[in-house]
């Protein structure tokens, strides 16, 4: 039986901009952020919650898994929007909307009513987009 | 008080214990941030994030300490005592409970999977990741 998730993957342009984003702005907390062999920089970040979940902030770099086209290709589509980042909660969207936008954040859809609770949407620095629900 | 003012005041403790962690301090300094009582802290913190205020900078030491043994070259006391620990002792135990080795081990361990000096090894991280960015089969 799978318990829970432990890492997921947010591609974004550049590691130093978007470690800024989600640590200074969103208000995560660093999880590891090492140099490895090779040069990769494995750099993952959490909300400050009892989450197990880390993101990993991954740059798209010609490597072994992309050629430089295709990497190129996904840095286009990160800038153009074209990925989503996932869903953060929050026990109140309109007091973290209003906090988020004072540091800056972008936001494409104020907190709206729907089904499933009170949502925002925003855009982190590199282009991928985040909501940002209270149940 | 509103739940979300509440939450500002802890959070504003638990920032507190994460930007000092690595100074010797009182977490009653940290219940002091928050404008609450220790016990109170110490109860209301762990019911919103999963883990005691001492746990948590346990947490934050042993990570920094874990990092420091394989990308710096101080000796286990220098790193004990960089990461705000006085007695080695107490360290050195507390990182075989979190880690399930002493430190000089994981020091040992990494470096020698490691190809380059003060790198992580490609064992340090899910094989998936490793595969999908670095694509070099870990044993």
């Amino acid at each position: 039986m799978i318990t829970s998730i432990a890492h997921a993957t947010i591609y974004v342009l550049n590691q130093d901009e978007a470690l800024d984003f989600y640590k200074n702005k969103l208000g995560f907390e660093v999880g590891d952020d090492m140099k490895m062999e090779g040069g990769f920089r494995w750099l993952t970040v959490y909300p400050k919650s009892k989450s197990q979940l880390q993101l990993v902030l991954a740059e798209p770099k010609e490597g072994p898994m992309f050629t430089k086209d295709s990497a190129e290709k996904i840095r286009s589509l990160i800038e153009e929007g074209a990925f989503g980042a996932g869903v953060f909660e929050t026990e109140n969207c309109q007091k973290t909307y209003e906090e988020l936008v004072a540091k800056g954040v972008e936001f494409i859809q104020p907190p709206t009513e729907q089904l499933y609770g009170i949502e925002a949407m925003g855009i982190d620095n590199s282009g991928n987009w985040f909501s940002l629900v209270q149940r | 008080m509103t739940e979300n003012s509440r939450f500002k005041r802890l959070s504003s403790g638990r920032d507190y214990i994460a930007d000092n962690y690595l100074e010797s301090f009182s977490l009653t300094d940290a219940a002091n941030n928050s404008f609450m009582s220790p016990f109170h802290f110490s109860r209301i913190f762990k019911e919103n994030y999963g883990e005691t205020p001492n746990e948590f900078l346990i947490r934050l030491r042993i990570e920094k300490a874990k990092q420091m043994l394989i990308t710096e070259n101080y000796s286990v006391s220098e790193i004990c005592e960089r990461v705000g620990y006085m007695s080695l002792g107490s360290f050195s135990s507390l990182f075989l409970k979190h880690v399930g080795m002493p430190p000089t081990s994981y020091r040992r361990t990494l470096w020698k999977l490691s190809s380059e000096p003060f790198r992580y090894p490609l064992q340090a991280i899910p094989a998936c990741y490793a595969y999908h960015f670095l694509r070099k089969p870990v044993n």
